[in-house]
């Protein structure tokens, strides 16, 4: 019946050292407005000087999302009066961003990718911060002038699931150029919704509502499940227009709905112009040349790990997904083993055991050192798979990280010996004389039976495959 | 541009001022007569510049991303401040 629309706008703070215009630290201070200057404190007669490193990461942004980096963009002022920022205007950019039309694609559920256009990306310097108690306001303004990057994606998403899809392969992206810690219970990667109904077959678009600040990708996700259903039942019911139009609403954790920040007669009124305190951005060749220069992103990688690692694609995806789980599994990797081997003791094994500790990988009490070689020594024949997950539990609740010490003190050792198996083999057949019969006169399925005698007599320890092998040899 | 009582209650909800009632015609007089002076910047074409056009030579100074630390100045903001406490600045309550 409709056809949901979904766009997205997300703040991101730029990791610098420094804030967008003055040399103040962004790092995190003890104690309220000591990371001010004159300048983010909005003194009169205090001059922006725009961070260069800001400027770096916003371009290598739009070189990870095929963009078109502008060499000549512009500040311009966003009026408007809010105790946080002292300014009484935001330094932004609305004319000409550093970076627009760029794209970035999701991982559908079933293999597919679906493209999503990214309008612009643009700098602009963060507000501070308020803490409101009855009568007052109390205000903060070690954050104001923080550098952000915010992203604005085309109207491209088609339901909540796309939304978060979208947010999550930013999310990483960004991670992988290691421009922001895109924490988002922290505030360093913020989400605004734009969601709009129209029916389907419809060519214009129905009216767009905007959610502001959700922290999280689940709340995301029930935001725009709500908003929609608060729009459809609006537009059945009749009341399309009187009930939807043009405004800010927040997301009320709490009881789960969206609720309107201003009134519909108050809508903003931005009044941008370019700021005459700031002359156009204007980037070197040598600095496009340098941004160019970025990690293996998570598409590069997925397509890599299929074609030159031989691993599933979904399974290729969850790794690459997260920077530090991409990375925990080359170095697994250069302990020479096999890649699907990896993923298996990566993605079951360890992250089964962590989920359950309540860890992330970044957590792991495990390297990916230690994992690999772990995982060499079931390719060894040193210990079994099932030694292995012994050893992994054992290191999950020990320090020790002595595998082959901890082989020997679990008694894991797997015998590979053909003269140690063979004198274990004949000790079963002696006792079996009558299945040893029946199997030769035909009862194939007795060999399973072989198989589970020896390996109980050496309790466990024995090579299956060795097993197999010289079982078949003696029983003929 | 036409000033009128419309346009000044906007300007005073954008600007958070409040006319006195006496002043309001003087007020619309006044901007009105400003606003027509600026009229005249309208006779420039501008068709043919873009948006990041500026009569300026150069691009704006960049600083490399090192922090300096100036603990001297918030202290003495915040002492000049109609009110603050604990290191905050402090405003009367905002609501949303």
């Amino acid at each position: 019946m409709f056809e949901i629309v979904i766009g997205l706008e997300v703040h991101v703070q730029l990791n610098t050292k420094t804030k967008i215009f003055c040399s103040c630290p962004t790092s995190f201070a003890h104690e309220q407005n000591t990371n001010t200057c004159p300048t983010c404190l909005a003194l009169p007669g205090a001059l922006p000087v725009l961070n260069i490193e800001a400027v770096r990461k916003a371009m290598s942004f739009g070189y990870a999302v095929n963009a078109t980096v502008n060499q000549r963009s512009i500040f311009n002022r966003k009026s408007y009066f809010y105790p946080d920022s002292p300014k009484a205007y935001q330094i932004s950019q609305f004319d000409v961003p550093i970076v627009e039309h760029g794209e970035l694609f999701l991982d559908l559920e079933d293999d597919t990718t679906k493209r999503v256009g990214i309008t612009r990306a643009h700098l602009e310097a963060d507000a501070g911060k308020s803490i409101h108690e009855g009568a007052i306001s109390k205000v903060d303004l070690n954050r104001a002038d923080t550098p952000l990057l915010e992203i604005v994606s085309d109207p491209d998403m088609r339901s909540a699931d796309e939304a978060v899809l979208y947010l999550k392969k930013l999310h990483s992206i960004v991670r992988y150029l290691d421009i922001s810690d895109a924490n988002m219970q922290e505030g360093s990667f913020r989400c605004d919704v734009n969601v709009s109904i129209r029916p389907k077959g419809q060519q214009e678009f129905g009216t767009r509502v905007e959610i502001k600040n959700i922290n999280s990708f689940k709340f995301v996700k029930a935001a725009i499940q709500y908003e929609v259903q608060r729009q459809i039942e609006a537009y059945e019911d009749g009341y399309y227009e009187q009930e939807v139009y043009q405004e800010t609403r927040l997301w009320d954790v709490a009881k789960g709905v969206t609720k309107s920040m201003r009134g519909k007669e108050d809508s903003a009124d931005y009044r941008y112009f370019p700021d005459p305190d700031l002359r156009p951005v204007l980037v070197t060749d040598e600095m496009m040349e340098e941004a160019k220069k970025i990690p293996e992103l998570p598409d590069a990688k997925v397509a890599r790990y299929v074609d030159k690692l031989g691993i599933k694609h979904y399974d290729a995806v969850v790794i690459c997904a997260q920077k530090e789980m991409a990375y925990y599994f080359e170095a697994m990797l250069e302990s020479n083993i096999a890649p699907k081997t990896a993923v298996t003791w990566l993605t079951s094994e360890l992250l089964g055991r962590l989920n359950k500790a309540g860890h992330d990988i970044t957590e792991s009490p495990v390297d990916a050192k230690t994992l690999g070689t772990l995982v060499s020594k079931i390719e060894d024949n040193t210990i079994s798979g099932k030694g292995a997950k012994d050893v992994l539990d054992y290191m999950m609740e020990s320090d020790s990280r002595d595998i082959d010490a901890i082989i020997d003190e679990l008694g894991l050792a797997q015998v590979s010996d053909d003269s140690a198996i063979l004198a274990i083999i004949d000790d079963v057949i002696a006792r079996n004389q009558d299945k040893v019969a029946e199997y030769k006169s035909g009862k194939d399925k007795l060999f399973g039976f072989f198989v589970g005698q020896t390996m109980k007599a050496s309790k466990g320890s024995a090579n299956p495959a060795k097993v197999n092998e010289l079982l078949k040899e003696r029983l003929g | 541009m036409h000033i009128d009582l419309t346009v000044l209650e906007k300007l005073e909800k954008l600007s958070h001022l409040r006319i006195a009632e006496s002043k309001r015609e003087e007020v619309i007089r006044q901007l009105s007569e400003i606003v027509s002076y600026v009229e005249n910047l309208s006779e420039l074409d501008t068709t043919h510049l873009d948006a990041s056009f500026s009569t300026l030579e150069g691009g704006t100074p960049m600083r490399e991303d090192i922090p300096v630390s100036d603990t001297t100045a918030a202290p003495s903001i915040l002492s000049h401040a109609p009110m603050s406490m604990d290191g905050f600045f402090v405003v009367p309550a905002i609501i949303e």
